[in-house]
């Protein structure tokens, strides 16, 4: 990052070559859409570009940093083109992959290849559904608990109270999980 | 807000959860507890990488990069060329 700050084309390449899938992934389980997915992975990239000096290293890693910029700009490109209903039913008809199964047909191959992300996913799965489900809204999809309720149909403190269980949950275990890793 | 109340609602801040009405609350107990707040709210973006990498990695057009690369350094020479 820091030879990023310093206007290093090549360091932003090797950025790219080490990040794009995962950073893609992100966009892909926001917006659902392939083809604007590229598009966002290369205005995310700018963006990096552009907004590199404003990262700091005392309050995070790179990997942090552009995940929450991706995450904000991938939820406002859902929001801005009103892709939010289409994106609401594509989800709707997907109920045996979503919310739940947040690491999707994983073979051995994929474990062997991740165990990161293997691990991870452990965590995050091994929560109760209600309660992946209401993260995964708010997370990915961007809602409030106030979405959250009306979409669901689940009293706003139960939202608050699945939300508040299951971060804690997921907080606890990669704490646990960070000596392993 | 006691510091146990403080820390559920920063894991649901990172994320972008909490309703505006319980924002003002928060900000005060992160006045209040200073430093440990920080820190705390700090550890939480963790929970952003966790989530990102939880995902199965997506394959990108090798496209992307090129347009991307190219733009980079057109902007690299156009801010060249005008110093």
């Amino acid at each position: 990052m820091l030879a990023i700050q310093a206007g290093d084309a090549d360091a932003l390449s090797q950025l790219y070559d080490r990040y794009n899938g995962i950073v893609k992934a992100l966009i892909l389980r926001i917006i659902h859409d392939e083809t604007s997915a590229d598009d966002l992975l290369q205005e995310v990239f700018m963006e990096i570009w552009n907004q590199a000096k404003n990262f700091s290293a005392e309050k995070g890693k790179p990997l942090g940093w552009m995940v929450t910029l991706t995450r904000r700009r991938s939820i406002d490109a859902l929001r801005k083109r009103q892709a939010y209903a289409r994106a609401e039913e594509r989800l709707q008809a997907e109920p045996e992959q979503q919310p739940l199964a947040w690491v999707q047909n994983v073979t051995e191959q994929d474990i062997h290849a991740s165990d990161t992300r293997v691990l991870i996913a452990k965590v995050i799965n091994s929560l109760p559904p209600a309660q992946q489900q209401v993260i995964d809204l708010a997370f990915f999809q961007g809602m409030s608990q106030r979405e959250i309720a009306s979409h669901t149909n689940i009293p706003l403190g139960t939202v608050k109270t699945r939300l508040e269980l299951g971060l804690k949950k997921i907080y606890d275990g990669l704490k646990e999980l960070k000596d392993e890793l | 807000m006691n510091f146990e109340e403080f820390q559920n609602s920063a894991r649901l801040y990172v994320i972008g959860a909490l309703e505006p009405e319980e924002l003002q609350d928060f900000e005060s107990a992160r006045k209040q507890y200073g430093t440990a707040a920080e820190d705390f709210i700090n550890q939480c973006y963790g929970l952003h990488e966790a989530f990102a990498l939880s995902l199965k990695p997506a394959k990108a057009s090798s496209a992307i990069k090129d347009k991307l690369m190219a733009m980079v350094r057109e902007r690299q020479n156009q801010s060249g060329d005008a110093k």
